[in-house]
C-alpha cells in the first residue's frame, strides 16, 4: 500500500537558517531517503520551491484566475513529500516519525488510492 | 523543469456529488491524463484518500486528521515535466479541478 508523507515546516525559519545548519538538514534528508531506498520502501519524493514561487489557479463559474501564493496561508508550509510503499499504516507512521521534518514540523501521512 | 500541481477541493461536496456528475468528472480526469501523456509531460500522479484517513506526526506524537483544517482539502497531485512555468500554468488551467476547487502550482527543486 502506498502512503504520501507530506512535510510541513516553518518555511521562513528554514530559509533563514545559517548555511551550516541547512547543510546538516540536507544531509539528514539524504540519509533518510537512502535508508528508505535500502529498505525498499521509497517510491518517489520531491523538494518543493518555497511558497513565494507558488501560484494558485481557479476557474469557478468559468472565469479563470491565477493568483500568486499558495492555496492557503498556514502556520507551516508544504516543503516536500515522500511517496512510500509500506505494508500498513503503522509502518508508514514509523517512517514518518524518522523523517527529519518531524522534529521541527509536521508530517501528514495520507494513504494513496491504488 | 518539474512542477507539482496540487489539487484542492471541498471533500464533503465531492462525496455528495450525484452519480452522473461523478461520472462526468471521472471522464474529464481520464481525458486530462490522456492529454498529459500524449504531450509527454506527465511524470507521476496520485489521488489521495480523504483526510478522514489522514494522520499527522509531530515529534513522537501521532494525531488524527490532516496537518491543517482548511476549507478545501488536498486530494492529489500531478508531477509534470514542462519547458517553463507558463506551460505549467497552461496545464493547470486545463485541470478539471479548477472548475470547482483550486490547483496550486509549485516548482520542484532540481535533484
Amino acid at each position: 500500500m502506498q502512503y504520501l508523507l507530506l512535510i510541513y515546516n516553518n518555511e521562513s525559519a528554514m530559509l533563514s537558517r545559517p548555511a551550516e545548519e541547512a547543510k546538516q538538514s540536507m544531509a539528514a534528508y539524504m540519509a533518510y531517503a537512502e535508508t528508505m531506498r535500502k529498505a525498499g520502501v521509497l517510491v518517489g519524493g520531491q523538494r518543493l520551491r518555497p511558497t513565494n514561487d507558488a501560484t494558485t489557479v481557479r476557474a469557478a463559474n468559468g472565469k479563470t484566475s491565477v493568483l500568486n501564493g499558495p492555496f492557503a496561508e498556514t502556520r507551516e508550509q508544504l516543503g516536500g513529500y515522500f511517496l512510500i510503499d509500506a505494508p500498513d499504516l503503522d509502518e508508514a507512521l514509523a517512517w514518518a516519525k524518522r523523517c527529519p521534518g518531524a522534529a521541527t514540523g509536521s508530517i501528514e501521512v495520507r494513504p494513496v488510492w491504488s | 523543469m518539474q512542477v507539482l500541481l496540487l489539487m484542492y477541493h471541498d471533500e464533503k461536496a465531492m462525496q455528495k456529488l450525484a452519480r452522473e456528475e461523478h461520472g462526468r468528472l471521472h471522464g474529464a480526469f481520464m481525458a486530462y491524463v490522456e492529454a498529459l501523456k500524449k504531450a509527454g509531460v506527465l511524470v507521476a500522479n496520485n489521488g489521495l484518500k480523504p483526510t478522514s484517513a489522514a494522520k499527522t506526526v509531530q515529534k513522537d506524537a501521532v494525531l488524527d486528521g490532516p496537518f491543517a483544517e482548511t476549507k478545501e482539502q488536498l486530494a492529489g497531485y500531478f508531477l509534470l515535466e514542462v519547458p517553463n512555468i507558463e506551460a505549467a500554468h497552461a496545464w493547470a488551467k486545463r485541470h478539471p479541478t479548477v472548475g470547482y476547487g483550486a490547483i496550486e502550482v509549485r516548482p520542484v527543486w532540481p535533484h
